[in-house]
């Protein structure tokens, strides 16, 4: 027994229940369990003390219509999955049900990547200060991230299946429902699993452009992919199509791919599913105990990452540390050293729009959160022209389909152009003690925000020619047109939103940012407003058959919106000064 | 406002009531002054309900090294963020170089350089990216910013340190980067909030030497800390400042025989500190025996 200065200190001080608290490192020890509690105060807390403000009852507004939408969206998809597996249940057609569980699966883990922009989540990483588990600490992990948009719309289509099941053959609810809670974990774990690797290879520089490289890869991937499986699919006649569906169902590939995916979880859960329906309850517990085996290592996968979270690994400061070793071993001298920097790249002019373009491209390269959230819609491009191929089999593609592909890809930029100060952290302090006015800051802003928007939708035109053919020039003419107009009004409401409901960006992370609901809400809103009004010019234009018409018409709308825009950014000195403490207090705010 | 040292109650208690303000009017003006470098009349904020300054009015002189000093939550960091800008006073008048701040705050800013509490860095920019950026932000042309860049890092020891990004630096690291800073456009009235927070020795000797050397050239310095000793050697000019209100103004040695007279046996002004001066004015709390309190710490 351990002694200080003869005194025994085993209990010294201590009364029954501190010493349980004390003593307890288990998943639900006194101690642990005493963490949960405390936290969960913490939570309620926070939130009950952002109501004091008129910005966070407002805030609490908006988090509840963004929640009611949805669930609206994932009572839509849980009802048309419960509809599709109570027709497989019914017609006993259980060898399709697989698919219902690839197409969750996809829903779940692609819904967190294309709408990265719109994600909030609880960052963790500051209990570590305290005697936290790992157990516990993977756990609340797990737990904070309950309420988030995938687990939400993935849980609903879940519940949908067990509902159509059940309908169809009641006999079989403890089955699907025990499939359904593991299929469930499996997806849980894997979408955290997935962006707690994406933040830790994007943190630095080798491995970010090895996953580009795979990104671009996949992307080539896909336009050669396309042709290969719809061969001439656009002016095939419905028999040919139905010919051709099943010459490439009865291809050795297809069934090669259809034997693999069986051992996939959607696949195992299906077949579970499957040998559940067809009394063969041992068959079925064996496909069950693989798919328990893919979450556990899936829990593995984001165990591994989490364990060097709980370790000290700071993914900002690692690959930074390393190089400064790296040049102080070199010993160049020191105004040898300054100088090499002096040959960098620089934006031309020396003003201050110069200089904050400058330092807006070096923090936006710095900057996961933004990089990921301009790049990611990218790959909505594709999936949304794939639709529209898809479509087209049965007959012409729309003429909308070219500017709704790049019009998605700009959804990104509601981070960048919403919430445009919020990787300045404490530096904002700087645009206000500085003889710059904010006008400057934002116009400069504004300049390379528009210039990035440019670049991107180029991209977003190009992927969208090489998927869906070239497009005709007055819908090419209309397209730029319609973004002519979305850009400034993006600008105008974005700077409002800036200086009046900002947040702050952890510049090293995808995952697990704050956010604001009532911006991201509003900006949704914005969204959905100008794709509107595109909708309705492009449908009155093309009724009448002119589509000529579109053009001018969308130049009228951008001229009103660039003049809009000029009022917000002349009087962005006026928002920023009512809103300094805001801005101040808010964006300073520790990680 | 303006009372004799006599209202002070003996040295390390508590006085009754918020003590009075101790001012010597002839430092307000130096006589061949035209202006004041800082001039505050009636300086208020308010939030909410609570004042956090309250009607504060002090001068500042060209030329003054001015110590700004409070207990914690007295409303020293609310002050200097009305005088540059930070913070919009709820009531009260601020000039600069004998200019309104509010009618004239572009002007102003360009002459004067700011250490803020949250020193205003950004994180994803290295030191001298960073450099660059104040630099033009400050109106200064390309060359003489890199000149300018390139002889700070080196003078606050941060040239070998030119790729590592600012959010990677220590704390004190990033405290010499910010004030680099905010003397890059070579401003004419400095205001340092807690500069010297979390810097080494040998940094903070050469941080107050170089200080110093811009008091020499005609500059002006507000500084705001905690720490006495470095107010007490580099300060001729101090105000304190509790619970909102200004309840000491003057030259240190006015303010030193001024507390020194308060006290009983009329100690020499000459032995005390300025720890001594300060606790005298807004009060020690209560001397009781803290060695029994808090027991269950080791």
């Amino acid at each position: 027994m351990a002694r200080i200065n003869g005194a025994r200190i085993d209990n010294a001080g201590m009364d029954g229940a501190q010493q349980a608290l004390a003593t307890g490192g288990g998943l639900l020890s006194p101690l642990a369990r005493a963490q949960y509690a405390a936290l969960a105060r913490l939570r309620w807390r926070v939130f009950v003390n952002g109501l004091r403000s008129k910005l966070g009852a407002f805030e609490l507004g908006a988090r509840v219509v963004a929640y009611v939408m949805y669930g609206i969206l994932g009572l839509g998809l849980g009802a048309g999955a419960g509809a599709i597996a109570y027709s497989l249940a019914d017609s006993q057609n259980w060898q399709y049900s697989p698919i219902v569980f690839w197409v969750v699966c996809l829903i779940w883990q692609v819904v967190p990547i294309m709408l990265a922009s719109f994600q909030e989540q609880f960052d963790l990483s500051s209990l570590l200060r305290f005697p936290v588990g790992f157990r516990s600490f993977f756990l609340l992990y797990v737990v904070f991230g309950l309420s988030d948009l995938s687990t939400i719309i993935g849980g609903l289509c879940c519940f949908g299946i067990l509902v159509g099941v059940t309908a169809a053959r009641p006999d079989l609810f403890v089955w699907t429902a025990l499939i359904l809670a593991i299929f469930a974990a499996f997806n849980i774990l894997m979408v955290r699993a997935v962006f707690a690797w994406i933040d830790r290879w994007l943190s630095q520089r080798k491995t970010r452009e090895i996953l580009g490289a795979i990104f671009m890869v996949l992307i080539l991937s896909m336009q050669l992919m396309n042709p290969a499986v719809w061969q001439h699919g656009h002016r095939a006649s419905g028999k040919r199509q139905q010919q051709q569906i099943q010459q490439m169902l009865a291809s050795p590939w297809v069934k090669t791919a259809n034997e693999v995916q069986e051992w996939l979880p959607p696949g195992l859960a299906g077949v579970a599913l499957r040998q559940a329906a067809s009394q063969q309850p041992a068959p079925a517990l064996g496909s069950l105990g693989v798919l328990g085996l893919f979450v556990v290592a899936a829990g593995s996968v984001l165990g591994l990452r989490l364990r060097a979270e709980y370790h000290g690994e700071n993914l900002g400061a690692a690959p930074a540390l390393k190089k400064s070793a790296k040049n102080s071993a070199k010993a160049v001298p020191v105004r040898e050293k300054t100088a090499e920097r002096e040959g960098d790249w620089r934006f031309g002019g020396s003003g201050p729009i110069a200089a904050i373009i400058e330092k807006e491209i070096r923090s936006l390269l710095r900057t996961l959160p933004l990089l990921y959230a301009v790049g990611a819609p990218l790959v909505l491009v594709l999936v949304i022209s794939g639709s529209f191929i898809r479509g087209a089999s049965r007959g012409p593609a729309p003429l909308v389909a070219f500017p709704l592909c790049v019009f998605f890809a700009q959804i990104g930029f509601r981070m960048l152009f919403s919430n445009n100060l919020g990787t300045e952290g404490a530096g904002i302090q700087l645009y206000f003690l500085s003889p710059t006015p904010m006008r400057t800051v934002m116009l400069a802003k504004n300049l390379l925000h528009s210039a990035v928007f440019v670049v991107v939708l180029v991209i977003a035109g190009l992927l969208a020619t090489l998927r869906l053919g070239e497009p005709g020039a007055v819908v090419v003419a209309a397209t730029i047109a319609w973004l002519l107009f979305v850009l400034p009004c993006n600008l105008a409401v974005g700077n409002i939103f800036s200086l009046t409901m900002p947040y702050r960006i952890n510049p090293g992370r995808i995952s697990r940012q704050r956010g604001s609901q009532a911006s991201t809400l509003l900006s949704l809103l914005l969204q959905v407003g100008v794709l509107a009004v595109g909708a309705l010019v492009f449908e009155l234009c093309s009724i009448g058959g002119m589509m000529w018409l579109t053009v001018p018409i969308f130049l009228a709308l951008t001229v009103v919106a660039v003049f809009v825009w000029l009022r917000i950014l002349g009087n962005s000195d006026d928002i920023a000064s009512q809103h300094k403490d805001l801005l101040i207090a808010t964006l300073m705010k520790a990680d | 406002m303006q009372t004799s040292p006599g209202n002070f109650q003996s040295s390390f208690r508590r006085p009754a009531s918020t003590p009075a303000l101790i001012q010597t009017p002839t430092l307000l003006f130096l006589p061949h002054m035209e202006f004041a470098a800082i001039q505050t009349h009636g300086l208020t904020r308010r939030f909410g309900e609570f004042t956090a300054v309250d009607g504060v009015t002090f001068s500042v002189a060209p030329g003054q090294f001015f110590g700004f000093l409070g207990p914690n939550g007295a409303g020293k960091s609310t002050t200097i963020k009305m005088l540059t800008g930070l913070l919009e006073p709820s009531a009260g008048t601020i000039e600069i170089l004998g200019k309104p701040f509010s009618a004239s705050a572009l002007d102003l800013k360009r002459q004067i350089g700011v250490v803020p509490e949250g020193m205003a860095l950004f994180g994803r920019l290295t030191a001298p990216e960073y450099l660059r950026f104040v630099g033009r932000m400050y109106g200064l042309d390309r060359e003489t910013t890199n000149q300018r860049t390139q002889e700070l890092l080196e003078f606050m020891q941060l040239a070998n340190e030119t790729r590592k990004l600012v959010t990677d630096f220590s704390h004190g690291m990033q405290k010499k980067l910010a004030l680099a800073a905010a003397v890059i456009h070579g401003p004419r009235v400095l205001f340092l909030d807690e500069p010297f927070e979390g810097v080494d020795a040998i940094a903070a000797g050469m941080l107050k030497a170089m200080l110093q050397g811009m008091i020499n050239r005609g500059a002006t310095i507000f500084l705001t800390t905690h720490v006495l000793e470095i107010v007490e050697r580099l300060c001729s000019h101090v105000a304190i400042i509790h619970q909102g209100r200004l309840v000491a103004n003057g030259p240190l040695e006015e303010l030193r025989a001024g507390v020194a007279s308060t006290l009983p046996g009329a100690q020499s002004a000459q032995r005390l500190t300025l720890e001594e001066i300060f606790l005298s004015i807004v009060g020690a709390g209560d001397q009781q025996d803290l060695s029994q309190e808090l027991s269950w710490l080791a």
